[in-house]
């Protein structure tokens, strides 16, 4: 125990030397790129699916390169506004979060001229954000587990009798409320504004039937996949691979929760010039048909549908025959505080 | 008698140089910023106390606190328990066995806590080997052990382990064994020399090991999220959610410079009756 490494002034000028300049080298190389621009992906096959179809054809167009920060965090998007230190310059934000975001001033306005000089179409711009895609919570089981056939609807999924096992849901308030209320019993074209208390009441029900409540997506994939839960309100693009890879796994479309996916860019970046280049071609038909049919998301630049073929726009919440079966977050007419019910239901959890 | 004046200046003066760097980077890279989410503590959004008085009073805040600080005595319980003896073995029994349980206990240090984690997401999964033995013995079907207060204690203790035998080990070494012989050549037997003499030579190590488990088991993040139950959350975990999902800067400052209070209280006792300097053998 008392053998010592031994260290000679040769090898401590060598060690030092060595670990400053692996230090030293994220710096060094970030000097050597002319034009950088950081992107906040939700890594994964998100990830791959940006950047086969949006981050290397800009690339080739523009000479940018693009460096990915993961997983998305609005927090982050936050103290970057606060501290002026830029880890990524554009992310992309739900719904729910984009409102809160620009309500807190923490991205840049995208004013009309700027809409226009993207070439972008009609109410693509939504609270200084420019919409790109969608993706639906759906309802996914393990067909193991119930070979006859699942839930078809949220009040199926809340039905403990009819199908017992273990159940999962996203801890996000915001996507669980108007679930909540559909399992009540609450039509879908009357969801909104949302009534929080009624949908308590329906969370209390299911809540000894949670064994835990996801907050990442590849988690929600493992859960599903290790059988730790039995059924759970999942992404679409997340459930079709798990199938792809042949997981015991079915989904279902009916009652899907869509949510909108938009691109936006952090404030006070100084490279917000080349993020708004960036969007452009994010969102362009043919980079956002492939990065759409890639991830399993549907696109929201009604061009791009032109160019994906039908076999591959099933896959998609906006596939018409899909669409219509699904419901939209409404985020404006919700009439709830939702920092208050995201706090609320953080402390039910608890509870 | 007359030692000159420069001498024992000299020393110091070295030191402060050789330390220089350090303290700087301490400065730079921890004072200054922990003075940020002090002063964002009662500025953030408004200048005032009221997330103090919201943290320290809050039915809800308090129930994490508890939580926090019952899941902590707990695994620092367990691992005084399972350490002991094995700090034991090593120290003074030593050869080969003891290396071996040595280097065990330091191959699972150098695990990265994280993989430690999924591995327990494996090792207690629903189709985990522990299920499959439980269900090979008829007890069918096993009980769900992830995402429990079971699974969270059971992934913090092993991981906290092996600073608990380092910490005992460190003490256990310094014995001298002839005492022991000592008290046996005036009939004391095993047990009672093991009593009256090892034990007590061995506590400042249970006690040190003991602070630096707790105190590092209060501010645990990782893994009680990962695998801990949806109902009993832990301090940092809360921080973090605070942040993350309310951007209130604010108030998860706050709730860090209780944690911060929490820790120095306890280091500061353990100052005041044993000497930090102690704290690591």
């Amino acid at each position: 125990m008392t053998a010592r490494i031994p260290v000679t002034r040769r090898t401590l000028v060598k060690g030092a030397l060595g670990g400053t300049a692996l230090i030293a080298s994220p710096w060094v190389r970030r000097v050597d790129a002319a034009e950088v621009l950081y992107v906040n992906t939700w890594g994964g096959a998100w990830e791959a699916a940006a950047k086969k179809n949006i981050f290397e054809p800009f690339t080739k167009e523009t000479g940018v390169e693009i460096r990915t920060v993961s997983p998305v965090s609005v927090a982050k998007l936050a103290a970057q506004a606060r501290t002026g230190v830029y880890e990524f310059d554009v992310t992309t934000l739900g719904g729910g979060d984009i409102v809160r975001a620009n309500k807190a001033g923490i991205i840049e306005p995208i004013n009309d001229k700027a809409a226009a000089d993207m070439g972008l179409w009609k109410d693509a711009v939504f609270q200084n954000g420019v919409a790109s895609h969608a993706f639906a919570t759906v309802i996914a089981y393990r067909t193991d587990k119930f070979p006859n056939g699942g839930p078809k609807n949220w009040a199926e999924f809340w039905d403990t009798k009819k199908f017992p096992g273990t159940r999962c849901l996203q801890k996000y308030a915001a996507r669980i409320i108007p679930i909540a209320l559909l399992a009540d019993g609450v039509p879908m074209d009357k969801l909104y504004p949302l009534d929080v208390e009624r949908a308590f009441k329906s969370l209390e029900r299911i809540k000894p039937s949670i064994r835990v409540w996801w907050t990442q997506g590849p988690q929600s994939q493992q859960l599903l996949r290790d059988g730790e839960v039995d059924l759970i309100g999942i992404w679409n693009g997340r459930i079709l691979e798990l199938m792809d890879q042949k997981a015991p796994a079915a989904i279902e479309w009916n009652q899907a929760e869509i949510d909108r996916a938009y691109w936006v860019i952090a404030k006070g970046t100084p490279r917000a010039e080349l993020a708004r280049k960036y969007i452009k071609t994010a969102v362009s038909a043919t980079a956002l048909a492939g990065f759409c049919k890639s991830a399993d998301y549907g696109p929201l630049n009604p061009e791009a549908f032109k160019v994906i073929p039908e076999n591959e726009a099933k896959r998609m919440p906006t596939y018409p025959p899909h669409y219509k079966l699904a419901f939209e977050q409404d985020v404006l007419n919700a009439g709830i505080d939702f920092d208050a019910v995201t706090k609320r239901f953080d402390q039910w959890l608890a509870s | 008698m007359t030692p000159t004046k420069s001498t024992p200046h000299r020393p110091d003066r070295l030191a402060l140089i050789l330390l220089a760097p350090l303290l700087v980077f301490l400065v730079v890279f921890f004072l200054v910023p922990l003075g940020e989410v002090m002063w964002m503590s009662i500025t953030e959004p408004s200048f005032g106390f009221g997330h103090y008085g919201k943290v320290l009073l809050d039915p809800h805040y308090r129930r994490v606190v508890l939580d926090t600080l019952g899941t902590s005595l707990m695994v620092t319980t367990v691992c005084v328990l399972l350490a002991y003896p094995l700090a034991y073995v090593t120290a003074q029994i030593g050869g080969t066995i003891g290396a071996v349980l040595l280097m065990l206990v330091a191959m699972s240090f150098w695990t990265s806590f994280l993989v430690r984690t999924y591995a327990w997401m494996i090792i207690l999964g629903n189709r985990g080997p522990v299920s499959e033995l439980l269900k090979a013995t008829g007890w069918d079907p096993p009980p769900l052990m992830l995402f429990t207060r079971f699974s969270s204690t059971v992934a913090l203790t092993h991981i906290l382990l092996p600073i608990m035998v380092m910490a005992l080990y460190a003490v256990m070494r310094k014995i001298d064994l002839n005492i022991m012989k000592a008290a046996a050549s005036l009939g004391a037997t095993p047990f009672s020399a093991f009593r009256n003499i090892y034990f007590p030579l061995s506590a400042p190590g249970i006690v040190s090991g003991s602070t630096i488990v707790f105190v590092l088991c209060i501010g645990f993040y990782v893994t009680p999220v990962l695998i801990g139950s949806p109902r009993e959350q832990m301090i940092s975990g809360m921080i973090g959610a605070q942040i993350e999902e309310f951007l209130a800067f604010g108030e998860a400052s706050a709730m860090a410079m209780v944690l911060l209070v929490v820790t120095v209280a306890i280091l500061a006792v353990y100052h005041r009756f044993f000497g930090l300097d102690k704290l690591w053998g």
